[in-house]
């Protein structure tokens, strides 16, 4: 159980002269979250950015969309100096930029070249197959020349109608034809023509053979492509030699702007400034003499008394051990804890695994998953990936657990168990199940427990498991309440509902064993409680009662979930056994297609095995656990600085 | 007559009514829990497409109807144990 990191206010007042030294020693430190300023009638006014943020900003702004138009990703980490890299940071800039701008113009002129060539090429295709140059459709002064396409079929004979003084080109797969006529005789022509459908085409500018043309002008592509190829190929070079100095320039600009901006945040007068602030209590003792040390002991760094309201604005960072981490993720997803509240990270490592495992307990899952996790794990760096990976691992191992407890494996039962209906046949030769008790409703409880011939049984157990956690929840609401407005007013609020629940304990116990004073004790307990309640919480605690109900009964969702899980693996098992066993006189289709069957079939609810139970899991934790105590909502513990990957010091 | 024979003994005994009254149980919720999910998913996207943030909060309230069809399931595993 941990509560947050203890924060400590502070605030740094000094001359507007040492205000960048100590911008860059709050930087170095990164361990200082400034509270932005908002201007208010006390004077002080926000300040402008140092001069060189415009000119950061713009080279960052450059290099952010070098590195998209490169397409530069994040790899391992080459360490560079940071003055080294500004220093050469605007030579390089500029070449790079110069570079990749006249590499980008020339594969546009290209492109637009291939285009042109293109066009070229269309018009040409028509004509392929008449053998005349170009250039001798153009120039006459008494002939006139149609080059179209017809619908129908043009042959001489029609045409020898009207004049006898003709030549006719045809191209029989495009329909194209080319036709000279004395100009006299033009528009009778024309009229034929139109009558069969004829459209003008262009005629190539270009003079040539068609077929020589047509040659040429591939030619000319293959250049123009192999030109565009190698160019691209530069910039792909480009991006290999530059990758380095692209992400650690961004990096340092990066820094710079942060830098540049800080003026933004802070309170300034005329000559002074003053940077107010949170950093972990462990901590302060770094940043005073951090900041001394960068201003000679100019600035003054002190500390502030928090007070009720200031609690509310505390930035939260957790506070949690290694193992219990990965849970922080878990909290995140739903709402960071205030600073005044318990961080239930720790709670939730035991919690959450438990409730995944009391779900899904089967050994197969577990491994296949647990394996799937690791690998995931060491294949994949990512900060964001990790923590995922580890719960996941969290929650492989109480599946086992519960897997032996359960004796599942990928749905098969491992020990072999006696019902009145016969034999049912466990994978292990040998383990018998043992009857321990007696369950609900005419149910054995035994060990392993096959879940699916106690369900009624089970039902009592997941609620029992339910009413611990949420009574654990209002033991951690009494903690919280009590630490803040004392022990009363925890026992008002929280307290109550255990004792509501004691009181319908005992008062059950009498109904149930015919004790008469028992009943009315418990009664009584049960009335006094709900008066403390309503005097705590008001109308809306007692309102809410039945909730009480409802919340328990929203555990035996784990053994709802998990029997849907050892059904559909039951059923995967059942079809493939019987397709093996339809012709197990020999390795024919029907085995190959079982084993299909199998793997696919438990694929698929390995899959489902990390969404239902994780879901219900964590609903259980969300919904019915921290509606007990957690209410949420902290700031985000967010320190000015920045995390160096690329460039050092 | 035909359909005296088919009138002649109860359409359902008692276990077919059982069976019925669990099929019954199981298949209401898990329409309810359907159309209360529909309508909270659908808001939810609407919200996260403003602002990513609330998948946890929209995935949380997105699965609470989930406890009708568990009810369901309760009740219809008591029916047929009963």
């Amino acid at each position: 159980m941990s509560r947050p990191k203890e924060m400590t206010k502070a605030v740094i007042v000094g001359h507007k002269s040492i205000l960048k030294d100590t911008i860059d020693s709050l930087h170095d430190t990164n361990l200082f979250h400034i509270e932005d300023f908002v201007e208010d009638e006390s004077g002080f006014k926000i300040s402008k950015p140092f001069n060189n943020a415009e000119e950061v900003s713009k080279k960052l702004v450059k290099i952010r969309s070098i590195s998209n138009f490169l397409g530069i990703v994040k790899k391992e980490p080459v360490v560079q100096n940071t003055d080294s890299v500004l220093r050469d940071l605007d030579s390089k800039l500029n070449e790079l930029d110069r570079t990749i701008a006249t590499k980008t113009e020339s594969i546009a002129q290209l492109d637009n070249e291939l285009k042109d060539l293109d066009s070229q090429k269309k018009e040409i295709l028509p004509y392929l197959s008449i053998n005349l140059d170009f250039d001798d459709y153009r120039g006459y002064e008494n002939l006139k020349v149609f080059a179209g396409t017809v619908k129908g079929s043009l042959d001489g004979s029609q045409i020898s109608s009207i004049t006898k003084a003709y030549e006719l080109y045809s191209d029989p797969q495009s329909k194209a034809v080319v036709l000279f006529v004395a100009k006299k005789d033009a528009d009778k022509v024309s009229e034929l023509l139109q009558d069969l459908g004829f459209r003008d085409l262009r005629v190539p500018e270009r003079g040539g053979v068609p077929s020589e043309l047509l040659r040429f002008i591939e030619q000319k592509e293959a250049e123009v492509t192999k030109k565009t190829e190698s160019l691209r190929a530069d910039i792909e070079s480009l991006k290999v030699k530059y990758t380095d100095f692209i992400l650690s320039s961004d990096e340092v600009l990066s820094i710079e702007s942060q830098k540049a901006e800080l003026p933004l945040r802070i309170a300034t007068s005329a000559n002074a400034f003053i940077i107010e602030g949170w950093t972990p209590t462990e901590d302060y003792d770094k940043v005073v003499s951090a900041v001394n040390s960068a201003t000679n002991g100019k600035a003054y760094v002190t500390s502030l008394e928090i007070d009720e309201e200031d609690e509310e604005h505390v930035p939260v960072e957790y506070n949690n051990s290694k193992i219990a981490a990965p849970m922080q993720e878990i909290m995140d997803l739903y709402s960071r804890p205030k600073y005044t509240e318990l961080d239930p990270s720790s709670v939730i490592l035991f919690t959450f695994p438990l409730m995944y495992g009391l779900i899904l307990g089967d050994i197969g899952y577990a491994l296949i998953l647990g394996v799937l996790a690791l690998a995931v794990k060491k294949a994949v760096k990512s900060d964001a990936v990790k923590p995922l990976m580890n719960i996941l691992i969290y929650c492989q191992i109480s599946t086992f657990i519960f897997g032996i407890i359960y004796g599942e494996f990928l749905g098969f039962s491992l020990a072999s168990l006696h019902t009145a209906h016969g034999v049912v046949p466990g994978l292990i030769p040998g383990w018998e199940t043992i009857v321990l008790f007696g369950g609900l409703s005419g149910e054995e409880f035994t060990f392993p427990i096959h879940r699916t011939h106690m369900i009624m049984t089970m039902i009592g157990v997941t609620v029992i498991i339910g009413l611990l956690q949420l009574n654990l929840g209002f033991l951690l609401g009494f903690s919280n309440i009590a630490r803040h407005h004392g022990f009363m007013h925890g026992l008002l609020e929280k307290g109550s509902w255990i004792i509501i629940e004691v009181g319908v304990l005992i008062a059950a116990i009498g109904v149930l064993g015919g004790n008469s004073i028992l009943t009315y004790v418990g009664a009584a307990v049960f009335v006094i409680a709900v008066l403390m309640l309503l005097k705590g919480e008001g109308i809306q605690g007692v309102v809410e009662l039945p909730s009480l109900m409802g919340n328990a009964l929203s555990y035996s969702r784990i053994i709802a979930v998990g029997l849907s899980s050892i059904y559909i693996a039951s059923t995967v098992n059942d079809i493939a056994f019987k397709m093996i066993w339809a012709d197990h006189s020999q390795i024919g289709f029907l085995a190959i297609a079982a084993i299909i069957v199998f793997i696919l079939g438990h694929s698929l609810n390995t899959v489902l095995s990390i969404i239902a139970p994780g879901l219900h899991a964590l609903r259980l934790q969300y919904v019915e656990f921290f509606g007990k105590f957690y209410s949420g909502g902290g700031k985000k513990y967010n320190p000015f600085g920045y995390i160096r990957k690329y460039t050092e010091e | 007559m035909v359909g005296e024979e088919l009138v002649s003994g109860p359409f359902l005994d008692a276990d077919g009514m059982k069976a019925l009254g669990a099929a019954l149980a199981i298949t209401v919720t898990g329409l309810a829990s359907a159309w209360a999910e529909k309508e909270i998913g659908t808001a939810a996207i609407g919200a996260m497409a403003e602002n990513e943030g609330l998948f946890g909060k929209g995935l949380i309230l997105t699965v609470i109807p989930e406890t009708i069809v568990i009810f369901g399931l309760v009740a219809s595993l008591l029916i047929n144990s009963a």
